[in-house]
């Protein structure tokens, strides 16, 4: 039975159960729903967490497992010889997985019979298959040896077997869960007490689910920068000055030093951030201390579209609009006459326009924190016959200051992380320069374009896109705790 | 009331002789929060070099009409004034009249304490700076250190100048804002229950200051002590929902009240 039909099973299952450990629970107290222990919805719920609740969480577990297990089993009959053809275990054995999918898809689509993907065995069968396959739009690389067609075979058969198990397995346990629930129901059962642990039970794997996404996330970050540090040296990756990466060798020929990639990407964010700072922090300034209740009403709004529209957006607009403008300005022809730039993308066009896509990001989060920035203070200062921009540049921002520093830092933070203006706006020459009218690159743009690249999943020029992952993760993560820490600690000293 | 408190009293009332002069005149005041009338015609004249209590039961207006004389409501978008306030015989809600200017002649400690997230002597040197009334750094210590002292605070705050104003207790803040407030020398010092959260050796000591500044300043104190009012001020107002009920000499008000509602709160019976 496929996935896509144990679930209306279960619900059917759920379903009775629900009636059964409702009707049961009304008979036991004599049709007098004031006996009961709890109302009987309850008595209903408790037997529809019991026929779900295991089953699925099966269902879950067996979904991790049992590829792993096939796998395994799978792959202790790959033999020495196919082995080295393929390089390694694990490269004969995603070419078994690929074929294994490629004749459950042919399948699936008709383009040959079950029986015929079950037992074609000999040389002949194989081209016929591998064009039936690639007929059904699965495109199939290199050879087929006769062993990864057996393998793949004896793949689909386990996973097939173990299917059967898992549905006949989960059907069982949903059916078995909820027996007993409506067994366990008499007037005295506090079913309102195991709803609520049952919600909780719910909530707690919502928030543990979160938790471990985000924890298998940086897993993955981590091991496969563990994995490229161990086929490119540290220190050339850390503290090389040269980005240039080969696709045709495995290795060697690439040069992959992060430092020029990280230059780029702080000196855009400099230039951003002094775009969006001042800026941003001068609207708030206005908006919360001057601006009237219409203004504000109108300003604050549209200030925040800013912060909605896409990023692909603003790469379009530095690419096309900002490029262009600086390049009639600062360029070879350029009114001013001074030859800084060559060509419409360079650090300067992305700085800016990622500076604006900032400024409501600074201004709404500089705008809270004024506005908490208690009324008294404004009036002792006021009350000393002190200005109006007395009392802001001299009693607000200094009680804000360590907000706004806290929201300065978040805003780097994303002028880091931010790609597309960058992919857009930036260029893609990976240099260490002073000159902001010059292209430069970013570590998130060298991202896209290493895995974007046709480079082998396995080599050092893909598995670097990792450890620069890695690398701009503790950055941003770092930016982060610092000015969250900071916000915290400003909101206490204010209160 | 004790000997001692009566004897002061005396003293206080002999030694305010006939410089009477009229230093804020206040005529057919409203004010309005919204919809909420929360003054009602209020007229009264404060005297130069003497002290007015503004006295009456909590929300009755004594903190909304206080703000009227140095124009704080202004920063209040919901709140109207009307009627006339006049200060030295100008109009102060004329249009030519800089808010700003008046705040700095008629300053104001307010009813809760409100000390900036600086240091304590930032907190005093504020107003000294914006109003540049040191010349040099040794100029400004001394006023530091002259309006702690006469805030009665100097003891227990010199040795750590330096540490934040919002750092102190209670009662220290609400000397801080004292100390601050007379450290820009207002003709007219408006206080709001300043001694709320004081122990009575600080309060008699807040008490003294209010005595000695009586001697240059027009001094108006709001207080829920009816002792204090009876101490220190000469001249009492007895406000009731928003109207000013009686004002006359505190020795009458608190002798003999002509309106019977003053008589019953002062003698506790409303409040
Ligand atoms: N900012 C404001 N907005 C709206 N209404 C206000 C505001 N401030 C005061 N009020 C109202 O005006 C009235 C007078 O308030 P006010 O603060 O002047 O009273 P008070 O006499 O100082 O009282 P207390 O002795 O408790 O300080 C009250 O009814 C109060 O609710
Ligand atoms: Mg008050």
């Amino acid at each position: 039975m496929p996935f896509y039909w144990i679930l209306p099973v279960l619900l059917v299952i759920a379903a009775v159960g629900y009636v059964l450990g409702r009707g049961r629970a009304m008979r036991s107290a004599d049709g007098d729903a004031r006996n009961l222990h709890s109302l009987p919805n309850y008595y209903g719920v408790h037997a529809v967490i019991a026929g779900l609740v295991p089953a699925a969480l099966l269902l879950a577990a067996w979904a991790v497992v049992q590829p792993i297990v096939v796998d395994t089993w799978v792959s202790q009959s790959i033999s020495e010889s196919r082995m080295q053809e393929a390089g390694s275990r694990g490269l004969a054995m995603s070419e078994v997985r690929r074929l294994a999918a490629g004749l459950e898809t042919a399948v699936e689509r008709g383009a040959i019979t079950a029986e015929r993907a079950r037992s074609a065995s000999q040389s002949m069968d194989i081209d016929d298959l591998r064009e039936a396959v690639s007929g059904a739009g699965i495109a199939l690389t290199g050879n087929i040896a006769p062993e990864t067609l057996e393998n793949a075979q004896r793949y689909n058969r386990i996973s097939a077997v173990g299917s059967a198990i898992k549905t006949v397995l989960v059907l069982l346990l949903s059916l078995a869960g909820t027996a007993y629930a409506v067994s366990q129901t008499t007037k005295e059962f506090r079913a309102r007490k195991s709803v609520e642990h049952g919600v909780m039970a719910l909530l707690i794997g919502a928030a543990c689910l979160a938790i471990f996404t985000t924890i298998g996330i940086v897993l993955s970050l981590i091991f496969n920068t563990i994995e490229f540090l161990r086929l490119y040296p540290a220190m050339d990756f850390f503290f090389g000055t040269t980005w240039s990466p080969s696709f045709t060798g495995r290795g060697g020929a690439s040069q992959l030093g992060i430092l020029p990639l990280l230059w780029g990407t702080f000196y855009i964010s400099l230039v951003a951030l002094l775009v969006a700072v001042p800026i941003g922090l001068f609207a708030a300034i206005y908006l919360s201390e001057y601006a009237s209740k219409p203004v504000r009403g109108i300003a604050k709004p549209l200030l925040e579209i800013l912060a909605g529209i896409p990023t692909i957006v603003y790469g379009l607009f530095a690419l096309l609009t900002v490029g262009p403008l600086l390049v009639s300005t600062f360029g070879d022809d350029g009114w001013l006459g001074v030859d800084w730039m060559d060509g419409g993308t360079a650090v300067m066009t992305a700085g800016l326009v990622m500076g604006i896509m900032l400024i409501p990001f600074v201004s709404s989060l500089s705008d809270d924190i004024i506005n908490s920035v208690p009324q008294a203070m404004r009036d002792g200062s006021l009350g000393l016959g002190a200005t109006h921009s007395e009392t802001v540049r001299q009693v607000v921002m200094p009680a804000a200051l360590p907000g706004i520093v806290g929201a300065v830092l978040l805003a780097a933070s994303r002028a880091i992380g931010e790609t597309m203006i960058v992919v857009l706006g930036a260029g893609a020459a990976a240099q260490i320069s002073g000159n902001p009218f010059e292209s430069m690159t970013t570590v998130t743009a060298k991202i896209v374009s290493q895995l974007t690249g046709d480079a082998d999943f396995n080599s050092p020029e893909a598995l670097v896109a990792f450890a620069l992952g890695m690398t701009l993760f503790v950055f941003t993560l770092g930016l982060n705790v610092v000015a969250l820490y900071i916000v915290r600690k400003y909101r206490e000293e204010l209160e | 009331m004790n000997q001692e408190t009566a004897v002061r009293n005396d003293r206080d009332t002999t030694s305010h002789l006939p410089n009477n002069q009229i230093k804020v005149s206040a005529r057919k005041v409203q004010v309005y929060y919204g919809d909420t009338h929360a003054i009602k015609d209020v007229d009264v004249d404060i005297e130069d070099r003497n002290v007015t209590a503004f006295i009456g039961p909590s929300g009755c207006g004594k903190s909304t009409f206080l703000r009227c004389i140095n124009r704080m409501n202004d920063t209040i978008p919901i709140a109207r004034v009307e009627g006339q306030i006049l200060i030295d015989d100008e109009d102060i809600y004329d249009k030519r009249i800089d808010p700003v200017q008046l705040r700095a002649k008629v300053g104001m400690v307010f009813q809760k304490p409100n000390p900036f997230p600086k240091s304590i002597y930032d907190n005093v040197a504020y107003g000294p700076k914006i109003h540049g009334l040191a010349k040099n750094k040794s100029e400004l210590n001394d006023i530091v250190e002259k309006s702690l002292r006469r805030a009665a605070l100097w003891n227990e705050v010199k040795d750590r100048l330096q540490l934040p104003g919002t750092g102190l207790s209670g009662g220290q803040q609400q000397r801080l804002c004292i100390a601050r407030a007379i450290a820009t020398e207002p003709e007219i010092l408006l206080m709001d229950e300043p001694c709320s959260a004081l122990d009575p050796i600080a309060t008699d000591q807040v008490e003294e200051l209010i005595r000695e500044l009586k001697g240059n300043y027009s001094v108006v104190i709001v207080t829920h002590s009816m002792q204090q009012a009876h101490r220190v001020s000469q001249k009492t107002a007895f406000f009731h929902l928003g109207n000013l009920v009686e004002y006359d000499d505190t020795e009458t008000i608190f002798k003999n009240p002509k309106d019977e509602r003053t008589e019953s709160y002062i003698t506790g019976r409303i409040g």
